[in-house]
């Protein structure tokens, strides 16, 4: 039982982190709903107001996380050129060098054409609409209560950054099942 | 017994959060169709954006990772960048705050529409 250092940073990547962001986001959501005045006392505000910025700031920097290593560590490794000689049109020879097994083979290249490339842009969507959440929320603190439409537009960005990374994280672990890097 | 404050700080501050996300995400989007639409640019005005976007080859900015480091580089510097000159415009403002996050929606919803294949892939050149 072993993991080799590519599956190590792809776990790292997709699991560890992708939990993490599912926590942080759940736990986000449920605060941001029902953070409204009726239902709450002022000492309950107060209360649930650190954990709020707990999970949209934990959120936040799970975004940026998650993006800079599957960008900057688990990317290059998938689209890796074979070298001269390795035969382009074998998916058995390229098994090293996933971009180009997947697109070696009609019935996989919809996974880079359309999943990977979808995949790689739309990720980086995340943390930018995460980070301007967690900024709304450690800006009003518990005054974000009496401010409605900011909490309900917080709330629309929140499942943005929940949706790009939720797309992203699927056909990631769809591409991995596919050609993993490992 | 606790009470809250009944005067909240202006929303200035967060518009300008927003706006900034908006303009990340466009920016982002508009890189990968300027790459995708870079061989018909080139031929009609000469300039390069696949080689330009190449921030990996150009600044050492992410080894391997080729024209994306790119389009996340001008992603990451438009999002700084605007936040700060939004942020300096709109602080200590109280805005109509809908019509802000408005256009941050759009900004993002446009971001999301130019990331998508089957759309950017329409500047594509055939074959």
């Amino acid at each position: 039982m072993e993991l080799t250092e590519r599956e190590l940073y792809t776990v790292l990547h997709g699991l560890v982190l992708g939990t993490l962001f599912l926590l942080a986001f759940g736990g986000g959501l449920a605060g941001l709903w029902s953070l409204r005045e009726r239902y709450l006392t002022a000492e309950g505000v107060q209360e649930r107001t650190p954990r709020l910025l707990i999970g949209t700031s934990v959120m936040a920097i799970v975004a940026w996380l998650t993006v800079i290593t599957g960008t900057f560590i688990a990317y290059p490794w998938y689209r890796a050129t074979p070298p001269e000689g390795v035969d382009r049109a074998d998916p058995a020879a390229l098994e090293a060098f996933p971009r180009f097994a997947l697109l070696a083979q009609e019935k996989t290249a919809q996974w880079h054409e359309f999943g990977m490339e979808w995949k790689e842009h739309v990720a980086w969507l995340a943390p930018f609409l995460a980070t301007a959440v967690a900024f709304a929320v450690l800006y009003y603190g518990a005054q974000l209560v009496r401010r409605n439409e900011v909490r309900r537009a917080v709330i629309v960005f929140f499942v943005l950054a929940f949706a790009a990374a939720g797309a992203a994280g699927l056909f990631g672990a769809f591409i991995t099942k596919a050609a993993p890097v490992g | 017994m606790t009470t809250l404050p009944a005067d909240t700080k202006p929303n200035g501050p967060v518009a300008a959060a927003f706006l900034a996300s908006g303009v990340a995400s466009l920016v982002m989007g508009i890189g990968v169709v300027l790459n995708e639409a870079s061989t018909t640019i080139k031929d009609a005005i000469g300039v390069d954006f696949n080689a330009f976007l190449q921030f990996d080859k150009s600044y050492g900015f992410g080894s391997g990772v080729g024209p994306l480091s790119g389009k996340v580089g001008l992603a990451i510097i438009a999002f700084v960048v605007s936040w700060v000159v939004f942020h300096l415009w709109l602080r200590g403002k109280e805005v109509n705050f809908r019509s802000y996050f408005i256009a941050a929606l759009v900004l993002v919803a446009l971001g999301f529409a130019l990331t998508f294949p089957p759309i950017f892939t329409l500047v594509k050149p055939a074959g």
